[in-house]
Formats: C-alpha cells, sequence, structure tokens
C-alpha cells in the first residue's frame, strides 16, 4: 500500500478526477473530503464488506425450489 | 435468450426480466442480471447473472414481508442514481436462504433499485434497518452464521 504523509488542508489526486482532502483531524479522527465522478459509488469499508459478505451468503443459497411460504410470513405481525 | 443456470438447467429468459447493473451488486459485480420467477406462488424471485451461470441470489419485495421498511439514500447517492424524477421504482433485497426457514434472513441495508431495465444495489440509511433481517418470525434463535 502506498502512504502518503498530508496535513489538513492537503490533498492527493488520483487519476484525473478523484481528489481526497484532509479536511480536519481530531484524536484518532480523520474527516476526509472526496470529490469524485458523480457515478461512482463511494462506500465505508465496514459496510461495503458487510454487503458484500451477504451477498456473497445469499448467492450460496440453494437452487430448489423456494418455498411457498405466503401463510408463514411476518407481514401479518410487523 | 436461453441461459444454462447451473441451479435450473436450461432456462429461458425473458429479455423484459434483463436488468442492467452499471456498477454491478456490492463485491460481488456482474452487469446484467435477469429476475427469474421459479414459482410463480413464491415470494421469492431469483437475480439470476446472465454472464455467470452459477450466480444467482434471491430477492423478494421487502414490503411484503416488513411492513415498517422503508428506503432512505444519502444525498449523494440520490444524486448519483438521478431517482428525483423517477417515479416507478422496483424495490428487491437479496435473501439468505438457509436449510431451515427460520434461518432465511433479508438484507435491509442494501437493497436493490429496479427502474427502467437499471439496476442499483444502495446502501440504505434509515434507521434501524437490519443486514440480516429474519424473515420469519417464529424462529427464537439467531441465523446460522454460515448463512
Amino acid at each position: 500500500m502506498l502512504r502518503i504523509t498530508r496535513r489538513v488542508g492537503e490533498r492527493i489526486i488520483l487519476g484525473d478526477n478523484v481528489i481526497i482532502e484532509v479536511t480536519e483531524i481530531k484524536g484518532q479522527s480523520v474527516r476526509i473530503g472526496i470529490e469524485a465522478p458523480r457515478s461512482l459509488p463511494i462506500y465505508r469499508e465496514e459496510i461495503w464488506l458487510d454487503v458484500k459478505r451477504e451477498n456473497e451468503a445469499a448467492a450460496r443459497s440453494e437452487g430448489g425450489k423456494l418455498p411457498d411460504v405466503s401463510a408463514r410470513l411476518k407481514g401479518a405481525g410487523r | 435468450m436461453m441461459i444454462e443456470s447451473s441451479r435450473f438447467g436450461r432456462v429461458e429468459i425473458d429479455p423484459e426480466t434483463v436488468v442492467e447493473f452499471p456498477d454491478g451488486l456490492i463485491g460481488l459485480g456482474g452487469s446484467r442480471y435477469a429476475l427469474l420467477a421459479r414459482d410463480p406462488d413464491s415470494a421469492f424471485l431469483w437475480l439470476h447473472s446472465i454472464e455467470d451461470p452459477s450466480l444467482a441470489l434471491p430477492v423478494t419485495n421487502p414490503h411484503r414481508l416488513f411492513s415498517d421498511f422503508k428506503v432512505e439514500l444519502a444525498d449523494d447517492d440520490g444524486d448519483r442514481l438521478g431517482l428525483d424524477d423517477v417515479t416507478a421504482v422496483s424495490v428487491y433485497v437479496t435473501v439468505c436462504a438457509g436449510s431451515a426457514l427460520e434461518d432465511f434472513t433479508a438484507n435491509l441495508k442494501a437493497p436493490i433499485l429496479i427502474w427502467s431495465g437499471r439496476g442499483h444495489q444502495v446502501i440504505n440509511q434509515a434507521q434501524g434497518c437490519e443486514l440480516r433481517a429474519r424473515v420469519f418470525s417464529d424462529a427464537g434463535r439467531e441465523p446460522e452464521p454460515a448463512c
């Protein structure tokens, strides 16, 4: 991994169109600003990993007929 | 169009059910999926990759299973997807189909929005939406960690 030291207000540019700026440092927290093309999704890593794991788990579901479970659905009670 | 699904064998795909995912599914990728109804009576559909015969995820309409379900997008997601002037959006959530019904969970944290033949999996900012919401209420124990 490339490691770069930056001060508050300094930026890093990825390619031609992604800019990352350190905007604030408070204790162990660093606030970062990101300018990127609108079409580029941006995620916090832990959320991205959670969703990736859930997608992978769902994709391991067996192909058998999923049950017709209307009668047991939670919907009625929630 | 026909695909050779590793789960279902030869399957005819209705072009109307094909959804383009410009960004793929989060962490899984893929850009073209079809919404397959294997059983018209079931609450579950399969989001089946057109490109990878082994890749398919069960999905369901969350509003049917979770009456208080709602989707709230972060401002930048709303801007990115340009949803403001779109009205007809279908919402699905992925389902982890465990070996027992009690282990079925739905991912309310990352719903899939589909409109005009395009799909995006988004992060739901609504309070309290669970990554593994139990689908069936008559279960007392935690879902199996594997799925």
